[in-house]
This record gives C-alpha cells, structure tokens and sequence, in this order.
C-alpha cells in the first residue's frame, strides 16, 4: 500500500486537483444558472 | 461568453492534467517528457499556476483601473459594477499568487516569507486591493464612493508598473529575476522551458485569463441584478 | 487670478492660518521628538549600525508624513471651509498650493529629523553629503506627493485617520526603500554613481505621482 502510494505520488496529487477544479466548475456553471433564471425572471416582469 | 466559458474550462483542465501528469526526465525526448529546470526538479511544475495567476492578478488589476476611469468620464455606473467586479477577482487572484508562492519558497528557499522584493510588491499589491476595499466601505454615498475608489485605483495603479518591473529587477533577491541572479531573467524570460513545457505554459496563461473572463461575466451581471434591485427598492 | 498667484495664495492662507495657531507644527515637531526619544530608548544599549539608522530615520519620516500630511485636507472640511476654497480657485490651484505647502512642511520637519539624528547617534555621521542631501530631499517629496492625494480623497469619509494611513502605506514603500537604500550609501560614503539607481526610482516616482495627481484631483475635488 506504501509503495503505491509513494510511487504514484504524482497521480495522487493530480487527483485531489481535479476533484478541487471540478467543484469550482461546478459551483461556477450553478451561479450561471441561477443569474440566467434572475435575468430571465426580471425581463419578463 | 459561451466560447470563453468553456475554452477556460478546457484549457484550465488540460494545463492541470498536464503540467501535474508528464514526468520530468534528465533528457526529455518527445512531447510526454519535460526536462529538468536546475534547481527545481518536480516543484517546476508550480510554474504553470503560480505564474499565469500572477499574471492574471496584474490584468484584473488594470481591468479595474481602465473601468473606473471609464467611470469618472462617463458617471455611468455600470463601469464602476466593472470595476469593483475585477478589483475582486483581482484580490482572489492575488491572494493565490501569494499563497502559491509562499509555498514554492517553502520548497525551494526554506521559508514561506523571506521579503524578497517580488514577494514584498505581490504582498503590497495585496495591501493595495485591500486598501481599496476599506475606502469603499467607508462611503455610503454610491457617487463619492464610485468616483473615489476609481481615483485610488488609478493613484495606486501608478505606482503598480514600480513593484512588478523596477524593484525585483533592481534589488537583489530569491526569486529569479532579481538583481545578481545567475540564471539571468528566470526561466520564463530566458526560454529555459522546452517547446512542450512552453506550449503547456502559454495555454496556462490563456485558460486562467480566459477563467478570469468569464468570472468577471458572472460577477458584473450578478453585480447589475443587485444594483437594479436596490434601485428598485428605493424608488 | 493668474495660476501661480492663485497656488501661492492657497499656500500663504495655510501657511498664515497655521502661523495664528502653531497648531500642526507644534504637535508634528512633538511627534518628531516622541519618536525619536522611543528609537533612543529602544536601542539604548544595542551599537546600532549606519544602515540601522538610515532605516530608522526614514521610518521617523514615513510616520510623521503619516500623521501631518492629511492636514491640508481635513482642517478645511473640519473647519467647512471646503465649498469656499472650491468656489474661489480652479482645482489645479487648489491641488499645488496644497502640495506645495505639503511639502515645505515634509522638508521642514525631515530636516529637524536629520539633525536629530546626526546629533543624537555617533554613528550617523554621513560621509556623502551630496548624496544624503538629495536622497532626503527626494525622499521627502515623493512622500509629500503620494500623501497629498490620498489626503483629498479620504477628506470626506468618516474613519478618515485610519482610512489615510491604510490608503497611504502601500504606495509609500517605494519612496520608502529607494530613500533607504540611497541614504544607507550616503551614511557609507559611496560616490554619486552607486546612488544612482535609487535616485531614478525617487525622480521618476515624484514626477509620476506629482503628474497622475494633478490630473485625477479634478474628479476628487468636483463631484
């Protein structure tokens, strides 16, 4: 288990910045949607 | 806005996937290798985050500037939404510059702060969007407090071409590129990466510009919603 | 009113009104000696070195600036005198009358510093005359420049001491090192050239400043 872990350091690494990067997307494509639903709900009224 | 949302998303994942996957060998040959910088070994990867994002600090920082100088000519006050959005952003950017940074100087020269002088100016630039905060929390007036925060960030954005190309370059210092460093320019400047770590590089520089962009989007937008509001509110 | 006439009015009312009073210059010239009792006391036993000094003289410099030079500002919207001096000169008048008075003052009191200092440190004692001169003289200014425009804009906020010194800091750092490092070779006897470099930052920094000001003060100034 140690070995692994020290030999794919790298991959570890990349893993956890991924997971970081997709939540930023996430929340970033999520705020998108709801100023779109706000822009939308304020032209129609 | 669609083609910037999702090249920076494309782009931003690529440099990740890339400047954290492809080893780093003595004799880099083909695309999936890059070589070893001296000094550095794998904490070279940093130069794909640390740089673009401190670069992209400086845009957010000027962006700013531009709009609120918009603002004073124009007293249009979707410039001065612009202009506080990107002094935001500009601030966040900032504070990971640093912080990504402190870090490398933990790995490469033994301490997270040494008050190099490229480490002083990016900590005064910091103190420098902080300021700008302070004095536009400390005006209720939506005129003054546009009007004013745009007149500092002009006042201080003189002195911001000083901190980023006279003062590391003139003193002495850790980070390359200081006065006396015997590598030259660092290795940016002076092309020490490979093609393909250039490659990776430049598209860092573009995706978190473009990131830059589109956040800069959302927030001005969501900036105009709230001002409508209060606008609406009031009346 | 021709423009130089209208600055040296500007300058000549502060310089009266502060005459009637004492009031700035009696506390600033307290702060002086405050500060440099403290820096007495703090290194009473230590041998401090010539760059020591040269770096606590300006941190005196930089904390007087710091307290007197908002001044200009905040007296007239204390005393309500602003919409006055608005209605009576051009803002460009009114902006190198206060930097002109600003700076005499910084001048004034770096000077009793530098005395202070040269009497009160043996180790103070500076070898390039020319080069000291000139690194606090630029020094000075720079600061003056910086703290004269950040004085018009918080004038009219209402945590206006704070707010000045936090606004102000950042952009004194330059002047700040520049003046430090150019005295530190005064105090060391370097020849002109070796100062050099520091003396570009200072000038291009003071003109920099004294320019951008002069044009952005209009939208401080006029709302």
């Amino acid at each position: 288990m140690e070995d692994f872990l020290s030999v794919n350091q790298m991959y570890i690494v990349l893993l956890i910045v991924l997971l970081i990067w997709g939540g930023i997307i996430l929340y970033l494509v999520r705020l998108e949607k709801r100023i779109k639903e706000i822009e939308n709900s304020m032209k129609k009224g | 806005m669609k083609v910037v949302k999702y090249s920076s998303i494309v782009l931003v994942t690529f440099v990740i996937i890339a400047g954290i996957a492809i080893p780093t060998v003595r004799e880099p040959q083909g695309l999936f290798e890059f070589p070893m910088i001296p000094g550095l070994g794998q904490k070279s990867r940093n130069i794909f985050f640390h740089v673009p994002v401190a670069w992209t600090t400086v845009v957010a920082f000027l962006v700013s500037m531009f709009y609120g100088y918009r603002y004073v000519r124009t007293k249009n006050m979707d410039y001065d939404i612009k202009s506080v959005s990107s002094a935001g952003l500009g601030f966040l950017f900032c504070f990971l510059a640093t912080v990504t940074g402190a870090v490398w100087a933990k790995f490469n020269w033994g301490d997270y702060w040494n008050w190099d002088p490229r480490e002083t100016s990016i900590f005064i630039l910091l103190l420098i969007y902080g300021a700008y905060f302070a004095l536009r929390s400390a005006l209720e007036n939506e005129e003054a407090r546009a009007r004013l925060s745009a007149v500092y960030s002009m006042v201080a954005g003189l002195t911001v071409p000083f901190f980023i190309f006279v003062m590391p370059r003139m003193m002495a210092g850790l980070h390359p590129g200081a006065a006396g460093d015997v590598e030259g320019k660092g290795p940016v400047l002076e092309l020490k990466m490979s093609s393909n770590m250039l490659f990776v590089f430049l598209v860092a520089l573009l995706g978190f510009n473009l990131l830059y962009v589109w956040m800069l989007d959302l927030r001005v937008r969501a900036g105009k919603i709230e001002y409508q509001r209060i606008k609406q509110q009031t009346s | 009113m021709s423009s130089w006439a209208g600055t040296f009015a500007v300058v000549s009312k502060d310089v009266r009104s502060e005459w009637r009073t004492r009031y700035a210059v009696n506390s600033l010239l307290m702060f002086v000696v405050t500060a440099v009792s403290i820096i007495l006391f703090a290194l009473r036993s230590a041998d401090p070195a010539s760059d020591l000094l040269a770096g606590m003289l300006w941190v005196v410099i930089f904390f007087t600036a710091m307290s007197g030079m908002s001044r200009v500002f905040v007296s007239e919207e204390e005393r309500g005198t602003t919409l006055t001096l608005q209605l009576v000169a051009t803002p460009t008048v009114v902006y190198f009358g206060k930097l002109l008075f600003n700076s005499v003052l910084i001048l004034f009191l770096s000077l009793i510093i530098s005395l202070m200092f040269q009497l009160l440190f043996q180790e103070f004692s500076i070898k390039s005359y020319a080069v000291y001169v000139i690194s606090l003289m630029l020094g000075s200014l720079g600061f003056s420049a910086a703290s004269t425009i950040i004085a018009a804009i918080i004038a009219k906020t209402r945590s206006r001491g704070t707010l000045y010194a936090v606004l102000l800091f950042p952009l004194l750092i330059i002047p700040l090192m520049a003046g430090m490092s150019s005295t530190i070779k005064a105090l060391e006897g370097s020849p002109f050239g070796e100062a050099l470099p520091d003396f570009q930052v200072l000038a291009a920094y003071l003109m920099v400043m004294v320019a951008g000001s002069s044009l952005l003060f209009d939208y401080v100034w006029k709302e």
